[in-house]
């Protein structure tokens, strides 16, 4: 049967309405009417590594306690104004932004605003909210480093990044002791600034009305002196290194094994992100075939090219029992050289065109799905007409850029590779692979 | 108010509602803000009920169905999908397993063939069983064994707050039994379970229901139905004094606690308050119960929980139920501290009740949550095809919200001196093992 044409009709993205507020906010505000609510983003240039230097985490834990409090008031009224209107108001920290991300009623919009607005303008830092705020956030790191997951995911960043900011991922437990109430306020204070953000707006709005109410909420919010983002050189890599974290008793291991990447923005990303769907960024891949569907090692391998605003990494990933870690290496250097060596069939490109397009065109269906793509145009710096472009240039790649893209970046020979599991008992299948770092923690 | 409520009058979700003389239920709703369209279909067997002595049966069979039909090959289902731009999922509940596609809308029909297909023609052989019997024990490996506190909010809450086997056995799977499956118990469960009149076949997007009926004649019509037995007893004796559980683990770190109460029937008048009972309870950082253990008495690092916790919602099962809480503390506090402050508060709900205020910002909540729901077209699919499978009533969707809107506070202090008693609690206190 023919399995697929590719898509006929283009997608049509809504609207997106940019503006900017005098004390240099960008506005987007774009109506997508599935349910009555709507959905805000403020995003900060300010990344987990930002600042990291001087004070391992203080970018997290600024983060972490900015809606704990502000000048008028308090954690608990700002939690139960919330829940009033239907709300809720997280903050992230990853590797490039830290983002408040809150949701409401849209009958209630004006107020959401007026919220997001004091916490990002007004944050108090409260000294019992700080303290509380250290102590947890040192407990949770306890708790993630006995994940195996986390614990794999941390060193490939340091393989990767080195000392880029990228490459730190949670501070020693010593250093959140340091942290002082008056760091994070002081960091709040450069980065937390309307002309270091970018707010998206995505629900039941009409652009207009919409934009008067946020001209009104975060009109009087006063410029600030966001320190540069600093993008020092990469760790380069002459060879293959594995880095084996021990974990006796663990009854898996988990691999993850990857090379660096360029910045979003690169004219590469698109071919990589293609590439990476025909190698693993799909269920009907060449890693699930090969280790799951076909040896049944592992039930969720994938792959991810993680392309950031100032750099990036390809990866592929999976979780194995131990007596076929060695195995499971070896199928995973032999995918990745496939890819480089030879070219994938026009099907095979065909279906990961589609593929890339239509499920592109499902984060329209929800407003977070829709602003967290939005927002990758802002905090990537990637081109304002990027959603309208993308099936164009999508559909235009040949098998030939496929290859070229796998030969430059999914590169075996001077990667890392990633093993958390129990080193005693799979340190043999390993060994052949490459010089091994071990690492006991 | 400053905006006008664009959406006010389309709180309505369409839904158009038959049954093919071979039992299958359809469900066709039509949602125009995405150009996608979710095919989802959800058959009356989940863990609950897997046949006694094979835990894990159930979710082991689900990912036999993806290994092949009459005319679609092992791993051809995705590649079709996929190709087609789409994705597609299957997962194992209490008291479903679903099948999905979500893809763009044009596509509908593709996946109506493919789910089409498997239920009228599931091929299995030897090599693909013992093939998906490595990967689900991967799969256990990966989620349960090989993590800290290995799920036991549910997988072990459930085998130890509940008495009938079928609310109280190991949901996931013991290794041992998910590797002694045979292709003969495989195909007998399909036989059994996989009937059309033992389905609903939901259909929401951006879709004209006049072209899809035809589709749906075309390839469903023709599935045989078949006889499909009763199901067994899973009601759940009351419970009449408090269990507590100790474990150790090897694995994590810090200690953690869950627990969870008993609650009544979803047709019971008790649910409503009971729902929004949770939510001043717990769900998120304004509730009573995080305020107090994680911010004023700072002994949890987190607080989470509620009604079919981690495994689905408020409407999408089908039998007996428990209001779950599971929290990670710090190191040096105990599990029995938390449930002295766990009934303090409640305790203060069952004496006082609760605030108009609360009432107030409960229901608003609780809209909001179920407005979450109705957001993507797999959301809707979800609960028209629970309300259909469990009710037979998918419009059941448009008269939620109104239910809940009459709740009384004398309700909700009711609703907590019956039910969340220490007598209708079990607590699980997992602390590391020591080193």
């Amino acid at each position: 049967m023919l399995i697929a044409a590719l898509l006929a009709a283009a997608i049509h993205w809504p609207p997106l309405t940019e503006k900017k507020l005098d004390n240099g906010l960008t506005v987007v505000l774009v109506p997508l009417s599935n349910v009555p609510k709507v959905t805000a983003e403020l995003t900060f240039l300010a990344g987990r590594g930002s600042g990291y230097r001087e004070h391992p985490g203080v970018a997290q834990l600024a983060g972490r306690v900015l809606n704990e409090g502000t000048t008028s008031r308090t954690s608990r009224q700002l939690k139960e104004e919330l829940r009033s209107i239907g709300g809720s108001m997280n903050v992230t920290v990853d590797d490039d932004a830290t983002t408040i991300t809150a949701n409401a009623l849209s009958e209630f919009s004006p107020r959401l605003l007026e919220l997001l607005d004091d916490v990002a303008e007004h944050p108090a830092y409260p000294k019992s909210e700080v303290d509380l705020a250290k102590t947890n956030f040192a407990q949770e790191i306890d708790e993630q480093r006995s994940q195996p997951d986390f614990v794999a995911n941390e060193q490939f960043e340091k393989a990767m990044f080195g000392r880029h900011p990228y490459g730190f991922v949670v501070p020693e437990p010593a250093a959140i002791a340091k942290i002082t109430r008056e760091s994070l306020k002081q960091f709040a204070g450069s980065h937390y600034a309307p002309n270091n953000a970018h707010l998206i707006l995505v629900g039941d709005l009409q652009p207009d009305a919409m934009f008067d109410e946020v001209q009104k909420a975060f009109g009087a919010w006063k410029r600030g002196n966001a320190p540069p983002l600093e993008s020092p050189p990469l760790p380069k890599r002459e060879k293959r290194q594995i880095y084996f974290v021990d974990r006796p008793g663990s009854v898996q291991s988990t691999i993850v094994m990857g090379a660096a990447a360029p910045a979003r923005k690169s004219p590469d990303y698109i071919p990589l992100r293609t590439a990476n769907m025909i190698f693993g960024g799909s269920f009907y891949s060449r890693i699930t075939r090969n280790i799951r569907e076909d040896k049944g090692y592992t039930y969720s391998p994938f792959s991810q090219a993680d392309l950031r605003r100032r750099a990036g990494s390809f990866f592929t990933s999976a979780s194995v029992r131990n007596e076929v870690t060695g195995p499971t290496i070896l199928e995973m250097l032999y995918e990745l050289d496939r890819m480089r060596v030879l070219p994938v069939t026009k099907e095979e490109l065909d279906s990961a065109k589609t593929y890339s397009i239509g499920t592109l065109a499902l984060e329209m269906e929800s407003q977070s799905g829709l602003a967290n793509r939005i927002n990758t145009i802002y905090t990537y710096e990637l081109p304002r007409n990027f959603l309208v472009t993308f099936d164009e240039k999508v559909n235009a790649l040949a098998p030939d850029d496929i290859q070229k893209s796998a030969a430059r970046y999914f590169d075996t020979y001077r990667g890392a590779i990633v093993i958390v599991g129990d080193y005693a008992k799979v340190k043999d299948q390993v060994a052949p692979f490459g010089d091994v770092t071990l690492i006991k923690r | 108010m400053h905006l006008p409520l664009l959406l006010a009058a389309m709180l309505t979700v369409p839904v158009e509602y038959y049954r093919l003389p071979n039992g299958l239920k359809v469900v066709i709703s039509e949602a125009h803000t995405a150009p996608t369209v979710t095919v989802a279909v959800y058959y009356g067997i989940g863990f609950r009920v897997e046949p006694k002595g094979q835990t894990g049966f159930a979710h082991l069979f689900e990912h036999m169905m993806f290994q092949g039909s009459a005319n679609v090959k092992k791993m051809e289902h995705a590649k079709i999908v996929e190709a087609n731009g789409g994705v597609l999922n299957g997962s194992t509940r209490l008291d479903f397993t679903n099948y999905y596609e979500t893809l763009p809308s044009d596509r509908a029909d593709k996946a109506l063939f493919l789910e089409a297909d498997r239920m009228r023609s599931l091929e299995v052989s030897e090599e693909n069983l013992k093939n998906q019997q490595n990967v689900v024990s991967e799969e256990v490996r990966n989620n349960v064994l090989n993590q800290p506190y290995a799920l036991f909010e549910w997988l072990d809450l459930w085998v130890n707050a509940n008495q009938n086997w079928f609310n109280a056995h190991n949901f996931y799977g013991d290794l041992h039994d998910i590797e002694a499956a045979k292709i003969g118990d495989v195909r007998q469960f399909f036989k059994t379970y996989y009937a059309p009149n033992n389905a609903v076949l939901t259909i929401v997007g951006d879709i004209d229901p006049a072209a899809v009926k035809p589709m749906v004649q075309k390839y469903f019509a023709d599935i045989p139905l078949q006889s499909v037995p009763e199901r067994p007893d899973i009601n759940e004796p009351q419970q009449t004094e408090e269990k507590k559980v100790k474990e150790t683990d090897k694995l994590a770190s810090l200690p953690a606690l869950a627990l969870g109460y008993h609650i009544p029937d979803q047709e019971s008048p008790d649910y409503p308050p009971v729902v929004l009972l949770n939510l001043i309870l717990q769900g998120d950082d304004g509730s009573r119960l995080y305020q107090r253990l994680v911010k004023e008495k700072a002994i949890s690092l987190d607080w989470g929980g509620g009604i079919n916790f981690e495994l689905g919602n408020e409407f999408d099962y089908d039998g007996p139920m428990l209001l779950t809480s599971r929290t990670t503390y710090k190191a040096g506090h105990t599990g029995d501290a938390i449930l002295k402050e766990v009934d303090a508060v409640v305790g203060d709900i069952q004496e006082h009740g609760v605030t108009a205020k609360e009432l107030r910002d409960a229901k608003v909540r609780f809209r909001s949550n179920f407005y979450d729901q109705l957001e993507s077209t797999f959301g809707k699919a979800n609960l028209l095809a629970s309300f259909a499978l469990f009710h037979d009533d998918p419009a059941r969707i448009n008269r939620i919200v109104s239910a809940y809107e009459v709740v009384t506070a004398e309700q909700i202090q009711s609703a907590a001196k019956k039910y969340l008693v220490p007598a209708n609690r079990t607590a699980i206190d997992r602390v590391p093992e020591k080193k």
